[in-house]
């Protein structure tokens, strides 16, 4: 008891000591600050990934997929595994270009990767319809554009539109090109597609103050842009074309995808690249993605790879962009516990001038009685009593600066004329942050752990004093 | 006076050499010495005698380099670390000329440290309050029931010696060994506390080892002997010492 006693009194009264807990307690704060942010990330990029990729997708490397898509989700339903599934749906996925006018004026043509899907199904699969712009398609997703996309659109195109001549690509086109004034073809009725929101919005890095970091939209609801692909039947690969309406954007506030994604109706991308009743791909939502393993194992029995098939798991396809953070992650996290390493040396020295500052009482309570291990678990205790400490306000601090980090990210651009968090660069509007009990508990433990370990050393010179040298000392 | 049994500390041929700068400095140069149940035994000294040096291989807070060392026959100056740690605890008493008291603790909680050492954390916790009255019985016995809150910077020197000789008792031991109490206190204070050390011994039968260089305490005393040139040299009863 005399222990926690001198321990709690030493706390109180040694100022010294100070230095020991506001450098645990920066390290503490800053860890947790850190490793919050960084999960925010990576929750935030997981969450969107998983989302977009689905749980697991079985596909085909093929070039024309595989046909009757239906089939195999037939036999996937009827399988050993068909109970785990919670909702499936084919898709095409192929790469493609994307030509937009801005201004009257053709821009560079981007390559994109065209997705065909049919919108409810997909929407079953999560990941999709929530990034939508347009309100009701978040409900209910429908390509066909809405009455104001129509009108614009209308507006904008008259009734009979090709494409400028110069921009008709000459391969196996079977037809003569129609010049203006030649048209002869009835209006044709045109598909809606879900652009990326970085295909038809571009951000200024280098504008004013007042334009920076808003968006310039290149695109609007109801233009029209012209998608070009390969075709997916017969054994040559031919260049295929279309008109599409863009009836909504999709904005997941992932670069990756929203700058190459345009969504298009299944059907009509299984028309353009003659793949009548064929998909690429079958993507699954499971009912509980801890049986993955044993889905994607069984999945690969019924698709094998000698077939051309391919079954992995979202976090399969992102296995090097996942790993990479959490290498950085964990490379991040050893340097900033050396700065707590740091506040491990702090408190070895100070605690070797305590011990010499107490050697007399130390010289006291051996002559009480106290034991060498008494004396030893005084300054342990002390120690441990520092790391608490430190690390308790160290906890709190990091977790206010977590709570606080978009205001004091504002506060520190205004005062350093320098923005901390371009938003430019990432497409979220604020500092994602995810904290997380587990590695709030883990810091807490090893920076008590380096205050206790650092008080070993003065602790057991402490304890080895020898009573009649330390009564006499001066 | 003297128990007929025998003595209750005896020590026997003590040597003890203090290495200093790289020279041997020896101290005690064959000590012999019986303390007998109850007698207050007054040692005195020049400065540098090897008084206190006596005081802590009697106290076992120092081992000697040759000689025996008994208490109730029983060999005391080998004894395994923990032993010792006890024996300093439940049966000697120490009382320093600068008084030791722990700076960051209060009066009542100095007294108490003893306690805490012999009954550990479950042990103190089951008998806290009664742990704490007798320390406050202990301090009220030496007058300080008025300062138990009272931290030592707070107290005047005879206040933080009656506070040191509370301490010492608190685990009721059987010897108490005083180094220098007055050395510190000006004359009356010093009787104050002579006069405290006298009724411990009178009304208790306490067992008292003081050393001193100062004559003018001998009268409290029981018995005097001299420490010259390392050894003890006579035993005269202090009423014989021509005081």
């Amino acid at each position: 008891m005399y222990k926690f006693l001198l321990c709690w009194r030493y706390l109180l009264t040694r100022y010294l000591a100070l230095a020991c807990i506001i450098s645990v307690m920066l390290g503490v704060a800053t860890l947790i600050v850190v490793n919050s942010v960084m999960a925010g990330f990576s929750t935030k990029l997981k969450n969107r990934l998983h989302g977009l990729l689905s749980d697991v997708i079985v596909e085909s490397f093929m070039h024309d997929g595989f046909s009757d898509p239906q089939e195999k989700i037939d036999r996937i339903r009827k399988s050993r595994i068909g109970k785990d599934i919670q909702a499936m749906t084919p898709v095409i996925e192929i790469l493609g270009l994307v030509q937009i006018a801005y201004r009257g004026e053709w821009m560079q043509p981007r390559p994109v990767r065209l997705i065909g899907v049919d919108p409810i199904e997909r929407a079953k699969l999560g990941g999709f319809a929530e990034y939508l712009t347009d309100p009701q398609n978040r409900a209910n997703p429908d390509f066909r554009p809405n009455v104001e996309a129509k009108s614009r659109h209308d507006l904008v195109y008259p009734e009979i539109r090709l494409p400028s001549t110069l921009l008709l690509p000459g391969i196996g086109e079977k037809e003569p090109p129609v010049f203006p004034g030649d048209e002869k073809e009835k209006p044709r009725e045109l598909a809606g597609a879900f652009v990326g929101y970085a295909i038809g919005n571009m951000r200024s890095r280098t504008a004013t103050a007042e334009t920076k970091n808003k968006d310039i939209a290149i695109l609007q609801r109801g233009d029209e842009v012209i998608l070009s692909t390969v075709s997916g039947g017969g054994q040559r690969l031919v260049p295929v074309y279309s008109n599409i309406i863009v009836s909504d954007f999709f904005r997941s506030e992932m670069s990756e995808y929203d700058a190459n994604y345009i969504f298009v109706p299944f059907d009509w991308l299984q028309k353009l690249r003659t793949m009548d009743n064929r998909a690429t791909a079958v993507q699954i939502r499971l009912k509980d993605f801890n049986r993955a393993p044993e889905v994607v194992a069984e999945l690969r029995k019924l698709f094998p790879a000698e077939a051309g098939y391919q079954v992995e798991t979202w976090e399969d396809k992102q296995g090097a962009l996942l790993s990479a953070i959490a290498i950085e992650k964990g490379i991040l996290n050893v340097l900033l516990f050396l700065i707590v390493g740091v506040a491990g040396f702090g408190i070895l020295s100070i605690f070797a001038m305590i011990v010499v500052e107490k050697t007399r009482d130390i010289g006291v309570l051996k002559a009480l009685g106290a034991s060498k291990m008494g004396v030893m678990n005084i300054f342990l205790g002390y120690g441990l009593l520092l790391g608490l400490v430190g690390a308790g306000l160290g906890t709190a601090l990091g977790l206010t600066l977590t709570s606080y980090i978009n205001e004091i990210e504002h506060v520190l651009g205004r005062l350093t004329g320098h923005e901390l968090f371009d938003r430019s660069v990432y497409y979220f509007d604020s500092i994602p942050t995810d904290v997380q009990a587990w590695t709030v508990i883990l810091v807490n433990v090893g920076a008590v752990l380096i205050a206790v370990v650092f008080s070993v050393l003065p602790a057991l010179r402490a304890a080895s004093l020898h009573p009649v040298r330390a009564l006499r000392y001066e | 006076m003297h128990d007929a049994a025998g003595p209750l500390l005896s020590a026997v041929d003590i040597h003890k050499t203090y290495r200093r700068d790289a020279v041997n400095v020896p101290v005690l140069r064959g000590v012999n010495l019986e303390v007998y149940e109850g007698e207050f035994l007054c040692v005195l000294g020049a400065s540098g005698s090897g008084k206190s040096t006596m005081l802590h291989l009697l106290g076992t807070i120092d081992q000697p380099d040759k000689g025996i060392i008994t208490l109730s026959g029983e060999r005391i100056d080998n004894l395994p670390t923990k032993r010792c740690d006890k024996l300093r605890n439940e049966t000697f008493g120490f009382v320093f000329q600068f008084y030791h008291l722990l700076p960051e603790l209060n009066t009542l909680e100095n007294v108490l440290v003893p306690l805490m050492i012999a009954n550990g954390i479950f042990g103190w916790l089951g008998q806290r309050d009664t742990l704490r009255r007798r320390a406050e019985e202990a301090l009220d016995r030496v007058g300080l029931s008025h300062r138990l809150k009272h931290k030592p910077r707070e107290l005047s020197g005879g206040e933080m010696q009656r506070a040191a000789i509370a301490r010492a008792l608190i685990n009721k031991p059987r010897i108490l060994l005083a180094d220098e109490p007055t050395g510190n206190l000006d004359v009356e204070t010093g009787k104050d506390i002579m006069r405290i050390l006298r009724g411990l011994n009178d009304s208790e039968n306490l067992t008292i080892i003081m050393v001193t260089h100062n004559l003018d305490l001998v009268a409290d005393t029981d018995r005097v002997v001299r420490l010259v040139a390392g050894q003890v040299e006579g035993s005269i009863p202090a009423p014989a010492y021509g005081y």
